[in-house]
């Protein structure tokens, strides 16, 4: 389990000044469960995920993973806890098999082979093609190299996986598997899973729980079924009717 | 000429030789470049500032004792460092400090080993030995400092996504800056090595042409060439490494976070 108590996070603006990009955020995601945050562009969703694997640390309040704050843990050994998968998941140069391998390489283990267990489950787990393994990963398309994100971060079994924008390069079909993938696996492997997302569609199928974020403060949170069919703020109304920035 | 066989110029012949540069200025003009201040200036100042530093040496070649020495080789170091602050816009964290450290270590250590286990003159400051070789060792070193950093700096921004991501998937820091560390060390070593590939085909190193010049043996002038060379090549490979392995590190924080700069 996740726990984020009272963080709030000061950026930089352009002019050097400070900036409250969250607001004493609160919550608790379970494992087992899918948490999803929605909220319009520059709310501080994705912030709020790099917060949670220490890409950078917050300027108040404090996070826990299975009850221990994440402060007090080596960084290396909580990013290979907390997997992060960003909206544009990087490449390294060579081949899918290669970005696959790549987790087991950082770790000084031999990396599993082509035709290995853990690289056949993250595989279907993705909807990838084996074909593709041989193939450069710069080559593929961005919804491809979304999935070999996703497939990369499964590959090592994370107890949370954090996932910015998952299916924002998918098409409806894509997106729709890889949605019940990842429920599956959340399931499945009792992972904790947050995702950031402003795809209501993707929220409403696969969310459990659901909080919508608006600059910096949680405005409203609850079970996602329930908070989709009836919000109660203005501005969650506002946003789930406006249909451009509910699928990007 | 005098009787060692060197050619010795007289005020005369530094005029003719100035004349050449005249001519580039009068071309320049012919041409309407318009570089003809800027190459006077230029030539001007290269002829005052030889000619001090030929006072300030025979002045400490007289002297023989190691305190004028060192202040030579301590303001050598320091303007070099200078130089560099001045060719890079965009520092690194504690940039002198890495920098001044890498070019101490790498230049002193260097010189060092070279004047004393490889030249082995005697005395260990004898000015005529320890400032050329010294100079030579800085001032290359100071070309290649400089492109370690200002690479350094450059790739840790132009990889900012991939050390993020590696960072992700449980990189140290080190293993995230990896590709960034390999090309600045890279950049900083080669023109060096295309210095030693193309040396005696392309151009005849300068040193080893003065020595010739002012009457030693070609090959006694070869071997000093060689040795130089080496030890060249090892202080610029000190410093760049020291620049990269310990420039890296201000650009994360301590728990291996990528500073916001």
């Amino acid at each position: 389990m996740v726990t984020v108590d009272g963080v709030s996070f000061l950026g930089l603006k352009a002019d050097g000044g400070a900036v409250k990009l969250l607001d004493g955020i609160s919550f608790a995601a379970k494992a087992g469960e899918i948490t999803a945050i929605i909220g319009p562009s520059g709310g501080g969703k994705s912030t709020l995920i790099r917060l949670i694997n220490r890409l950078t640390d917050p300027s108040a309040g404090r996070i826990t993973i299975g009850g221990t704050d994440i402060a007090t843990m080596d960084p290396l050994e909580l990013r290979r806890l907390v997997a992060l998968v960003p909206q544009k998941p990087f490449m390294f140069e060579g081949t899918v098999l290669d970005n696959l391998q790549m987790p087991f390489r950082y770790r000084h283990v031999p990396p599993p082979a082509a035709q290995s267990a853990e690289v056949t489950e993250v595989l279907a787990l993705a909807r990838l093609d084996r074909d593709l393994l041989e193939r450069d990963a710069r080559s593929l398309s961005l919804g491809q190299q979304q999935r070999v994100g996703v497939a990369r971060a499964l590959i090592t079994k994370p107890q949370v996986l954090l996932l910015d924008e998952p299916t924002s390069a998918l098409d409806r079909r894509t997106s729709d598997e890889l949605a019940a993938t990842l429920r599956e696996i959340c399931h499945g492997r009792k992972l904790t899973m947050i995702m950031v997302t402003h795809d209501l569609r993707l929220t409403g199928k696969v969310a459990d729980y659901c909080f919508y974020l608006e600059a910096g403060r949680i405005l409203e949170q609850g079970r996602a079924a329930e908070l989709l069919a009836h919000p109660a703020s203005v501005e969650l109304k506002r946003f789930l009717s406006e249909p451009s920035d509910q699928e990007v | 000429m005098d009787n060692q066989g060197l050619v010795n110029l007289g005020i005369l012949d530094l005029v003719v030789a100035y004349a050449l540069v005249l001519v580039a200025v009068g071309l320049a003009k012919l041409k309407r470049i318009g570089q003809e201040a800027q190459m006077l200036w230029a030539s001007l100042r290269m002829v005052f500032q030889l000619l001090a530093v030929g006072y300030l040496l025979h002045f400490i070649f007289a002297v023989q004792h190691p305190l004028p020495v060192l202040a030579i080789l301590l303001v050598m170091g320091g303007f070099s460092l200078q130089v560099i602050g001045a060719r890079i816009k965009r520092k690194m964290p504690r940039f002198y400090q890495v920098v001044g450290t890498a070019l101490l270590v790498g230049c002193g250590g260097v010189t060092f080993v070279f004047c004393s286990l490889v030249v082995h003159y005697s005395p260990w400051y004898d000015p005529r030995y320890l400032i050329p070789l010294a100079g030579m060792i800085i001032g290359n070193s100071m070309n290649g400092a400089s492109l370690a950093a200002e690479r350094l700096g450059a790739e840790m921004r132009e990889r900012r996504e991939e050390i993020e991501t590696a960072l992700c998937l449980g990189a140290s820091a080190r293993q995230a800056a990896k590709p960034a560390l390999r090309n600045a060390f890279r950049a900083a070593i080669m023109p060096t090595a295309n210095t030693m590939a193309a040396m005696g085909i392309v151009s005849l190193p300068g040193m080893m042409t003065g020595q010739i010049l002012s009457g030693t043996e070609p090959m006694v002038a070869v071997r000093y060439q060689v040795a130089i060379m080496c030890a060249i090549t090892g202080a610029v490979a000190i410093t760049a490494y020291l620049i990269v392995m310990q420039g890296y590190r201000r650009y994360f924080t301590k728990a291996q976070q990528l500073e916001p700069w």
